[in-house]
């Protein structure tokens, strides 16, 4: 590795930017009153859900998670256009090991457990759809590098869950704007908190973000995975 | 002498440093690289001191976390600021996906010009 002067001259002049805005940054207190402790008091009373932060993502603040699984979804979308299809791809990494050919047998049903009780277990403990879709993602990610080319997704089924789980979603929102005149709001029976029939509407959302969380990230393994007349 | 430095802004301070650090590394990488994919890469490392910054700023020693649990029983202003954390699980989800759509571009961009660097792209006819 060589240094240019270029480079050292750049690195020279971004520390010391850097070093004037931190005694900028070093100044800031912290605020005591804030949303968060509004957050806090009225989350016991209106959702029911022992995760302040599930609450806040899927509750307080629902519509911007569809903005954002939107989002995931454009970036996959433009992905796919500009890669080539599915078709005559093969992997271009993969371990060459027996051992791990046979044991993802047994470790893929486990991976893909963990990450349901990950997703279901979202509004009493840390975690929740994004998190577990993203583990589920991994379970197929093992599945590409022990198996190689002899392991194919099925398209079809990746599409169906996709796309019902986005209209899930919507239809959620749609629902409680019928019911009580709210999108997105509660309009199941709370239960009470701590239990994992609680929160109402909350564990059903995540539930689809999951679904498509992790049928969008598994896809965007396979596209970055398989590449054209590599063999 | 222990307890002294598990103080609230001793820790505030050792964080923004800490994810300056990580942010002047980031910057002097999509600087001073040429490859598109390290320039890339260093865009996600800038990504991450911002994540460190601002859930770090908002932590303060003996808050729990937003959670109940067997040994919280009920939510109480004793706890750490919630929406901070919502809005970088957000900000992760939307950065994976700016991430790999730029990744893809790259991959395109290589099929078509067999160049990865930035101070050989001449596609737009300039003198060299």
């Amino acid at each position: 590795m060589k240094f240019s002067i270029r480079s050292i001259f750049i690195s020279l002049i971004v520390s010391i930017m850097i070093v004037l805005l931190l005694q900028i940054f070093l100044q800031f207190d912290l605020v005591t009153s804030s949303a968060g402790s509004f957050v806090l008091n009225i989350n016991a009373n209106s959702t029911e859900s022992a995760n302040a932060v599930t609450s806040v993502v899927t509750y307080f603040r629902g519509f911007d998670t569809l903005g954002e699984v939107t989002i995931l979804f454009l970036s996959i979308f433009g992905i796919s256009l500009g890669l080539e299809g599915y078709r005559d791809k093969f992997n271009i990494f993969a371990y060459e090991n027996s051992l791990l050919k046979i044991a993802v047998d047994t470790l893929f049903p486990l991976i893909v457990l963990f990450g349901v009780y990950i997703i279901i277990h979202g509004h009493l403990s840390p975690g929740g759809g994004f998190q577990g879709g993203v583990i589920i993602a991994s379970a197929f990610l093992l599945m590409f590098l022990a198996k190689s080319n002899d392991f194919s997704l099925k398209h079809n089924i990746l599409e169906l869950a996709e796309s019902l789980s986005g209209a899930g979603f919507i239809l959620l929102g749609v629902l409680s704007i019928l019911i009580i005149n709210r999108f997105l709001g509660n309009f199941l029976p709370l239960g009470k908190i701590g239990e994992l029939f609680s929160g109402g509407v909350i564990p059903l959302i995540y539930i689809f973000v999951s679904i498509k969380v992790s049928a969008e990230i598994t896809s965007l393994v396979e596209y970055f995975i398989r590449i054209k007349d590599v063999k | 002498m222990l307890n002294s430095l598990n103080q609230t802004p001793f820790l505030h301070g050792v964080i923004t440093i800490g994810s300056f650090i990580i942010l002047m590394i980031g910057l002097i990488g999509v600087l001073t690289k040429r490859n598109l994919f390290k320039i890339f890469l260093s865009f996600a490392i800038i990504e991450t001191s911002l994540f460190l910054y601002f859930i770090g700023m908002h932590f303060e020693v003996g808050k729990t976390s937003p959670i109940v649990s067997s040994g919280v029983k009920t939510f109480s202003p004793n706890m750490t600021d919630p929406i901070p954390q919502a809005m970088i699980l957000t900000t992760i989800v939307i950065g994976i996906a700016v991430l790999s759509l730029g990744l893809s571009f790259i991959i395109n961009y290589f099929k078509l010009t067999n160049n990865m660097r930035v101070d050989e792209m001449n596609e737009l006819g300039e003198a060299k």
